[in-house]
């Protein structure tokens, strides 16, 4: 069965874009959601195998959504990327702390945002260092 | 799978109003700022509709308005709103955005064909049409991983569907398994129709007899053994792609407006057209003996030096003097129109840019000049490549054939006795002669192969993929049709003329140009040697066996084994005719046999022996361990069939049958 992955952007336009891209390219099953709110909840419900998650949402942003997703034990094992138009160093080292699988910036190239994805969640080597 | 570079498009289309929207709050915020009207709340919109910009336009292809939304997010992010003193630069960096979307937009609007296929620069798509599940797996391992979007037919009926859905960029036809059908042949003509053509790569089987004029003719571009490695074919493809794109037309754009600079590029580099632009008059001497283009587009109103004035300086240069221009002018007054042309120009486009009508005029341009380019390098009395080119173009067909260990057939051609037909019939009749031995030859060989005339009455014909022995069959096919063309001398008598031709195969015969071509004409002096009027191959073991025939027919219709020996004649066999089975029998068998061919058409039905007899006898004496029979049978049963395949003969064939198809029997017999 194809790997499953969750996308949380309050964009349609991302949304449709990233969700294709995925699809067509990754070969992965996508299913998406507008907002923290209904990411978790679908989280729960359909539990993926990764989920990229915008930062900059109304309502919980991205980090949070993360933070509520680690705090639930039905979710916790998820891996989480997020997806963000700044990519200060500053903001990547807050996202380092919080213990995400990877953080993409936006804009992507939409041929090649599955293979980073891939690269962000395929197993880490023993004893390698944080993936930001 | 679909192409996602076309889905990205609509993506962009089904959104086109919300990156505008997002464009205009950030410019309302910048206005509002100006006025010194800006509250807090227009200023948060404006920040994280900036923010979804930048996150989104490089999405969409247009990774410099991500950085100028990105740069006015960070501006705007200030609490409170910008300091008034970067008033200018925001100002300008939303003009850029504005006028960056803009672009997008319309080359969105303008770029998308109407069947749907958007521009597919990024990874084209490639429709493999064969009935080999295993081979279409390999090679869609190999296009994946080269980003090419692989889809595969298992029939054209189905590949004609699936072109209908999405045109592909180019196709694959594999026909193996038997000679391209009708059905092939409809799908090629239908792909070749299309406006541009969509290029097609014929996968063979090696013994194939493929047509390879009819499938040129219905649009196939380039052929292949199928026996070649996944990675091969996909090179192959790559290359044709690559041929198909007019990519070594280059244009220079000089404007000192950067916006429609861009729009030009935007606007032409789609279409594979290579757009350098220049926005400053006073470097654009530098840009154009550092792009040496093939076209140049000039602005007629710039600062300091107009289009005029660089038009001029461009016509009065030795070098670049016949360089194609084209104007640029928001004016089209007859009197500044009479100035562009008193200046030189060779058109002018109206400003605003209509993306369709520019595209048309360059495109116009571009022919004229491929027209020309070709006009200097033919040969102006047969219309095929001049000696100077064909030997550059047979260098690179080589070179070529290299780097997908592919063979080349090399063959020469000469027409026999071309002076004393001159002398008997006028040098016009000769001269029809010639044209007409060039148009039979850039009509046999086309696609990646060369025709090129390279002496007085001397033609040279590179064929890509070919061996020898399938390059002396198409060039025999070639002298069969050329001994039916008619001349007529001034005083009205008919004139017949045939060629002799040696072909060597690259690059078993010689490993460079100059060897093969030395083997190719040691072949045809041999020809010439045993009267012309037919083709050999480059024979390695000549003379050795020189009286010893390759193929005798034993047949005792008069017509049809005259037709037999001919054609055999022809492609260069050396042949021996038996009209008795009883006078057969004497010469081919017995413990030491008169002849001892390589292979023995036998009729069935013969006076003196019938040919079951003949066969048996061959088969006593132990004749058939080092000749092929091949039974001609008319009326046989088929206890009589079985027989003589028992007997050892290693193929039959029943009357009436095609010659062509019985020389490709022949041909395979006499490989095994």
């Amino acid at each position: 069965m194809a790997k499953h992955i969750l996308l949380i952007d309050d964009e349609a336009d991302i949304r449709e874009v990233a969700g294709m891209s995925l699809e067509a390219v990754g070969g992965w099953r996508v299913s998406s959601a507008t907002c923290g709110e209904e990411g978790i909840a679908m989280a729960v419900a359909e539990k993926p195998d990764a989920i990229l998650c915008d930062v900059m949402m109304p309502g919980i942003d991205g980090p949070a959504t993360f933070k509520r997703l680690q705090g639930n034990p039905q979710t916790r094992e998820i891996p989480v990327i997020l997806l963000t138009a700044r990519v200060q160093r500053a903001d990547r080292l807050r996202f380092a702390q919080l213990g995400v699988a990877g953080v993409l910036p936006k804009p992507f190239d939409p041929m090649a945002l599955s293979d980073q994805v891939d690269a962000l969640l395929a197993p880490q080597p023993a004893g390698a260092s944080e993936k930001l | 799978m679909s192409s996602v570079p076309a889905a990205v498009q609509a993506v962009l289309d089904q959104h086109r109003g919300a990156l505008e929207q997002r464009a205009a709050t950030v410019e309302e915020a910048v206005a509002a700022l100006a006025a010194t009207d800006l509250d807090e709340n227009l200023r948060a919109r404006a920040e994280r509709d900036a923010h979804k910009l930048a996150g989104s336009l490089g999405m969409f292809g247009l990774p410099q308005g991500s950085e100028l939304a990105a740069e006015l997010e960070r501006s705007l992010a200030v609490a409170g709103g910008p300091d008034p003193a970067e008033l200018p630069r925001l100002a300008e960096l939303v003009l850029d955005l504005q006028t960056q979307l803009l672009g997008l937009l319309e080359h969105a609007a303008v770029d998308e064909p109407p069947d749907g296929q958007a521009s597919s620069a990024a990874s084209p798509a490639v429709l493999f049409v064969s009935p080999d599940p295993e081979l279409s797996d390999r090679l869609m391992v190999v296009a994946t991983g080269r980003n090419i979007l692989f889809r595969s037919a298992v029939t054209c009926a189905g590949a004609t569907r699936l072109a209908a859905e999405q045109l592909p960029d180019a196709v694959i036809l594999d026909v193996a398994f038997a000679e391209p059908g009708t059905e092939s042949l409809d799908f090629l003509e239908q792909l070749s129709s299309r406006e541009p053509a969509v290029p097609v790569l014929v996968l063979t089987a090696s013994e194939a007899l493929v047509d390879r004029v009819e499938v040129a003719r219905r649009g196939g571009g380039a052929f292949m053994q199928r026996t070649q490695s996944a990675t091969d074919v996909i090179e192959a493809l790559n290359d044709l792609l690559d041929r198909a794109a007019p990519t070594d037309f280059k244009v220079l754009a000089v404007d000192d407006d950067p916006a429609i600079l861009e729009a030009i590029s935007a606007l032409l580099g789609p279409s594979g057209l290579d757009v350098s632009t220049c926005a400053e008059p006073y470097g654009f001497w530098e840009a154009l003996t550092t792009t040496t283009p093939d076209l140049l587009l000039l602005d007629l109103d710039m600062p300091g030096l107009n289009g005029i004035d660089l038009c001029r300086a461009v016509r009065a240069d030795g070098h670049f003097g016949q360089l194609p221009i084209m104007f640029l002018t928001s004016y089209s007054d007859s009197e500044r129109v009479r100035e562009i042309f008193a200046a030189g120009a060779d058109d002018y486009v109206g400003k605003p840019i209509v993306g369709q009508e520019l595209l048309t005029r360059v495109r116009n341009r571009f022919e004229r000049v491929r027209a020309q380019r070709e006009l200097t390098e033919k040969d102006h009395l047969t219309g095929t490549a001049s000696r100077r080119r064909s030997g550059g173009t047979l260098e690179a067909l080589l070179a070529h054939a290299d780097g997908r260990g592919q063979p080349v057939a090399l063959a020469l051609l000469d027409l026999d006795d071309f002076r004393r037909f001159n002398d008997l019939h006028g040098d016009a009749t000769g001269d029809a002669a010639l044209r007409g031995l060039g148009e039979l030859a850039a009509d046999t060989f086309r696609g990646e192969d060369v025709v090129g005339r390279w002496g007085d009455d001397e033609f040279v014909i590179g064929a890509f993929g070919m061996t020898s022995d399938d390059g002396v069959q198409r060039v025999a096919e070639m002298l069969e049709s050329f001994r039916e063309q008619r001349h007529t001398s001034p005083d009205g008598r008919p004139a017949r003329i045939s060629f002799s031709a040696g072909v060597a195969e690259y690059p078993r015969d010689g490993s460079d140009l100059r060897t093969l071509f030395r083997s190719a004409d040691q072949a045809l002096s041999r020809s010439k040697k045993q009267g012309g009027d037919h083709v050999l191959p480059v024979n390695p073991d000549t003379g050795s066996e020189a009286d010893r025939p390759d193929v005798v027919v034993v047949d005792d219709d008069d017509v049809l084994a005259g037709v037999l020996v001919d054609s055999l004649k022809t492609r260069g066999y050396r042949t021996q005719r038996f009209e008795d089975g009883q006078q057969a029998a004497d010469a081919l068998s017995g413990p030491s046999p008169q002849i001892s061919p390589a292979l023995i058409l036998l009729d069935v039905d013969l006076p003196g022996l019938d040919g079951l007899a003949v066969l048996r006898r061959l088969a006593r004496d132990g004749v058939l361990k080092r000749t092929r029979v091949i039974m001609l049978t008319a009326h046989s049963g088929e206890a009589e069939v079985i027989e003589a395949l028992e007997l050892g003969a290693c193929d039959h064939v029943s009357k009436p049958f095609s010659v062509p198809i019985l020389i490709q029997r022949i041909r395979r017999s006499l490989k095994r």
